[in-house]
């Protein structure tokens, strides 16, 4: 699999409905993430984007069943793993970024604390050396004063920041081959939300990382993404690269997506 | 504070110098809009933009009276919202009425459809019942629902069809102005587009004014005649919306169109950046807002906070930097 770091192959899963019966929600889901690349996967509302992603962080909701399918991480199948292998593989291997940061943060200890403890756990070594790391990584990420920010609480930071911090965690203070991002800049403002895709993009290229962002906002798309996945009910309708996508598009869907977001008449 | 005659024709909507303040501990002010000026013409759209903390939303909150302004005055067609004893504020809500962002909060999850959309018949108009369940079927097809919509409660309903009712109980009562509070950004792209295309059906056949608050440039690109930006409690620029997107002055409101990406293949945008994040408006200074931020500020710019300046076709801007230095 040279050049393909993770491949997602016909993914089909399930949700357990109050009546204790299946409910499909994924359809034999296939797509891969090119080492070094930027992949969006893009899609609406229950396109099942988020689901896949979560499945390959091991961390989709507990009512899901995955039904058939496997997801390979390098040479691993992510579904065939345990828990404690899973873990090891978090962080260091694979890290997430959520939609809202200020929500992801423990709003109980500081953000220097949290971004200290990850590194302890992911480096080992003392507590100041650790803390001397989360404070370089908030640097990193341009958050101004970073002594000071490191002592505050989640609460103090503003969306933007907040995202920041989530970001060097999961790329700074992990050392990730790869970035899943899920929505980051969705609820943020456009100024704030275009800073955090410049940093995104900076950090990806710095530190060579296949980075896979789940996004609805094809704007962001048709900047810094090289891949594209389109997602809708569950299923995979298109891949290709950006270009290909946004100029040659073959299916229906995303002809129409893209008119939307473009706000054109639908060109079906 | 330098008036500028912002409208074409006979404004349906004026707000003069509106301020709203709100105490914080410590006896500080936190000045949420700051001598804002408004004028919105018979069928026109007029779009207030800004980011989060610009004070949009409040402006809209205060023309409605749903929250209560510190100081101004606001008028629908010559009569006066503010100052309005609130008892006589009823008569107003013919003429103005609102839709919100959210439409699952702004529905009464235990009024089905045909209780929502009857309610404002009743508390505004003398109607028969037999004329208000005309007027609710009516309404339902006008906003692209089905009679067998009536029956059912907000939680049975998708977020476009919840607009969708919340766009019919606004205009239930024939007003002559809108204010759209964000009416979209719930939404996924397709829906927004299908909404989009209803208010913009709706402003044509029954000859609405709206006021469009919302961060999404691009929609007000696409639904907007003239646009107004705000930048922490107050006007920067405003203009027609062609005028204001081909060339826009402000710093803020360069630094506002440079940000916003383009769904399209291959465009390239050079960003004005600002520097750090929106200032408190806790006890703001005499001052620019965007001192601190702003990459164009001169030692003047500490000097009293500039009044819009008129710059001809309705154009106008707060920034005696960029109108000295023409680019």
């Amino acid at each position: 699999m040279s050049g393909v770091l993770l491949e997602v192959e016909n993914y089909s899963g399930a949700f357990w409905s109050p009546t204790n019966e299946l409910v499909p929600v994924l359809h034999q889901v296939s797509y891969r993430l090119k080492t070094g690349a930027m992949t969006a996967v893009v899609g609406e509302t229950g396109s099942g984007k988020s689901l896949v992603a979560l499945s390959i962080f091991g961390i989709q909701p507990a009512a899901f069943v995955c039904t058939s399918g496997r997801i390979l991480y390098r040479d691993t199948d992510l579904l065939g793993i345990d828990e404690k292998e899973m873990r090891s593989l978090r962080g260091a291997e694979i890290s997430m970024v959520f939609q809202d940061a200020r929500a992801a943060l423990n709003p109980v200890f500081t953000v220097g604390r949290q971004l200290a403890d990850v590194y302890q756990l992911q480096h080992g070594g003392g507590r100041s050396a650790a803390m001397a790391k989360a404070i370089e990584a908030l640097r990193q990420v341009s958050i101004p004063e970073p002594e000071r920010r490191a002592r505050q609480y989640p609460h103090e930071f503003s969306g933007g920041m907040a995202q920041r911090a989530m970001i060097a965690m999961a790329a700074l203070t992990c050392r990730p081959s790869l970035l899943i991002l899920d929505e980051p800049t969705t609820g943020l403002d456009v100024t704030i939300q275009s800073d955090i895709m410049e940093l995104i993009v900076e950090l990806s290229r710095q530190r060579g990382l296949t980075t896979c962002l789940i996004t609805h906002d094809l704007g962001v798309v048709a900047e810094i993404c090289d891949e594209v996945v389109v997602m809708n009910a569950g299923r995979v309708v298109e891949t290709g690269t950006t270009e290909a996508i946004f100029t040659a598009p073959t299916e229906t869907y995303t002809r129409r997506l893209l008119a939307a977001s473009q706000l054109l008449e639908a060109a079906a | 504070m330098s008036f500028v005659n912002m409208s074409v024709g006979d404004a349906i909507l004026q707000v003069r110098d509106l301020h709203k303040i709100f105490p914080v501990e410590g006896g500080r002010r936190l000045v949420a809009v700051d001598g804002v000026d408004l004028d919105v013409a018979a069928g026109e759209t007029l779009a207030l933009v800004g980011e989060s903390g610009s004070g949009k939303s409040t402006v809209a909150r205060c023309i409605v009276r749903l929250i209560e302004p510190s100081g101004g005055e606001v008028t629908i067609d010559g009569t006066a919202i503010v100052p309005l004893p609130t008892k006589r504020l009823a008569g107003i809500y013919r003429r103005i009425q609102m839709v919100f962002q959210d439409p699952n909060a702004s529905l009464n999850p235990r009024m089905n459809v045909r209780q929502v959309l009857d309610e404002p018949l009743r508390l505004h108009l003398a109607l028969s019942g037999a004329e208000r369940a005309g007027r609710v079927r009516e309404l339902v097809e006008m906003v692209g629902l089905t009679p067998a919509h009536l029956e059912r409660y907000p939680h049975e309903l998708s977020g476009g069809q919840r607009q969708r009712v919340g766009i019919a109980r606004a205009i239930a009562v024939s007003p002559d102005i809108v204010i759209l509070d964000e009416p979209t950004s719930s939404l996924d792209v397709s829906v927004r587009g299908q909404i989009l295309g209803l208010l913009l059906d709706l402003q044509q056949r029954l000859g609405l004014a709206y006021l469009f608050i919302s961060h999404d440039l691009q929609v007000v690109q696409h639904v907007a005649d003239r646009v107004a930006v705000m930048y922490l409690g107050s006007i920067v620029e405003t203009g027609p919306v062609a005028d204001v997107f081909r060339d826009p002055r402000h710093p803020y409101t360069r630094a506002l169109l440079s940000a916003a990406p383009v769904a399209q293949w291959g465009v390239k945008r050079t960003r004005v950046r600002l520097a750090g994040e929106i200032a408190s408006a806790i006890d703001p200074p005499d001052a620019c807002r965007l001192v601190g931020r702003c990459p164009m500020a001169q030692p003047s710019c500490s000097a009293g906070k500039p009044s819009l300046i008129d710059l001809g076709q309705a154009h106008a801007v707060a920034c005696p930097v960029v109108v000295d230095r023409p680019t």
